[in-house]
C-alpha cells in the first residue's frame, strides 16, 4: 500500500475515534448507561415527565443509523482486507460480531417498547461491544499501517 | 475502491467520467453545506457566537446541549467520509504535494471538530479556531476536487 493512501486510512481512523468519542458522550446525555435511564428513555416516566416512545418513531431515528452503521463497519473492515490479518480466522468472527452488535445495538429498541425490558441491557451491551470492536480494528489497521 | 488499482485512469473512460461524475457531487455538497451552515449555523465569528451562546439583545436562545450534539455528531461523519473518498481520488491522481495536501485537509478538519466542542463547553475563544480551520478545509478540498478533475482531463497519469 502507498504511503499516502496509509496517512489516509490513519487519518480516517482518527475520525473514527472522533466518532466514537462523540457517540458515547451523546448517549450519556441522551439515555444514559444504566438499565433503568435506558428504560425510562424508551418506554417514559410520567412522575419524570419523560414521553414513552413509539416502534415508528425509533424507527425515524434509528433509519439514517443503519446505513451509517453498515457503511462504517464496511470501510473499515475492507480495510482489512490490505494487512496480514486478512488470512486469519479470527477476522471473519471479527467481521460477523461488528454486524451483529450492530445490528442488535440498532434494532433492540423496538424490542424495549414493545415489552421486552431485558433488552435494555442487550441494548447497553451490543452499544459498547459495537465501540468495542470498532476501536479493536482501528487498532489492528493502526498497528499493520504504522508496523507492518 | 476499484479505481485505487487502475493503471492509468485516463484510458478507463467509464471509470474517468465515474469520478468526474463523483466529484461535480462533492463540489456541490461543500458549495450547499458553506451555504446551510451560514444560514443555520453561522460562519462568521459573530454568527456562531449567537448560534452557540443565543443573544439577549435579539432575543435568541442559546443552542441545548442535545441539539448540540447530535450536530456535531452528524458533521463528524459526513465530513470524515466526504474527506476519505476525495483524499482517496486525489492520491491516485495527483504526483506532487499529495502527502502536504492530505495533511492540511485533515488536520484542518479534524482540529475544526475538536475547537467546535472547545467552543461550545470551554471559551467562546475558539469559536475564531473553528471559523479560520473550517474555511482551511473547505478551500484545500475544494482546490482537490479541481486539481483531480484537471488531471483526469489529462493524457496520462
Amino acid at each position: 500500500m502507498q504511503k499516502a493512501y496509509k496517512l489516509s486510512i490513519l487519518y480516517y481512523i482518527l475520525f473514527t475515534l472522533l466518532l466514537v468519542s462523540s457517540a458515547i458522550i451523546l448517549f450519556e446525555h441522551k439515555i444514559g448507561f444504566s438499565f433503568t435511564s435506558v428504560l425510562e428513555y424508551y418506554i417514559g416516566n410520567e412522575e419524570k415527565f419523560i414521553p414513552s416512545q413509539s416502534s415508528l418513531g425509533i424507527l425515524k431515528i434509528v433509519l439514517p443509523h443503519i446505513f451509517v452503521f453498515g457503511l462504517i463497519s464496511m470501510v473499515l473492515l475492507h480495510f482489512i482486507v490490505f494487512t496480514n490479518h486478512r488470512y486469519k480466522k479470527a477476522t471473519l468472527s471479527l467481521v460477523y460480531l461488528t454486524f451483529i452488535t450492530a445490528i442488535l445495538e440498532i434494532f433492540t429498541p423496538i424490542l424495549i417498547v414493545n415489552g421486552l425490558e431485558f433488552f435494555a441491557y442487550i441494548k447497553l451491551l451490543s452499544f459498547f461491544l459495537f465501540l468495542i470492536f470498532i476501536i479493536y480494528i482501528s487498532w489492528l489497521l493502526f498497528y499493520s499501517i504504522t508496523y507492518d | 475502491m476499484k479505481f485505487t488499482l487502475i493503471n492509468n485512469i485516463q484510458d478507463d473512460k467509464a471509470m474517468s467520467l465515474i469520478l468526474k461524475g463523483f466529484l461535480v457531487f462533492i463540489l456541490l455538497y461543500l458549495i450547499s453545506d458553506m451555504l446551510v451552515m451560514n444560514s443555520n449555523f453561522g460562519i462568521s465569528i459573530e454568527s456562531v457566537n449567537t448560534t452557540l451562546f443565543g443573544d439577549e439583545d435579539e432575543y435568541i436562545d442559546p443552542l441545548n446541549e442535545a441539539a448540540f450534539l447530535e450536530f456535531w455528531h452528524t458533521q463528524i461523519f459526513f465530513i470524515m467520509m466526504i474527506l476519505l473518498t476525495l483524499n482517496t481520488i486525489f492520491i491516485r491522481v495527483a504526483k506532487r504535494s499529495r502527502n502536504t495536501l492530505t495533511n492540511l485537509l485533515m488536520i484542518s478538519a479534524l482540529t475544526s471538530l475538536i475547537f467546535l466542542p472547545l467552543a461550545f463547553y470551554t471559551s467562546a475563544s475558539f469559536v475564531a479556531l473553528y471559523i479560520i480551520t473550517f474555511f482551511i478545509w473547505h478551500i484545500v478540498a475544494i482546490y482537490m476536487i479541481f486539481y483531480s478533475f484537471w488531471k483526469l482531463n489529462a493524457k496520462s497519469i
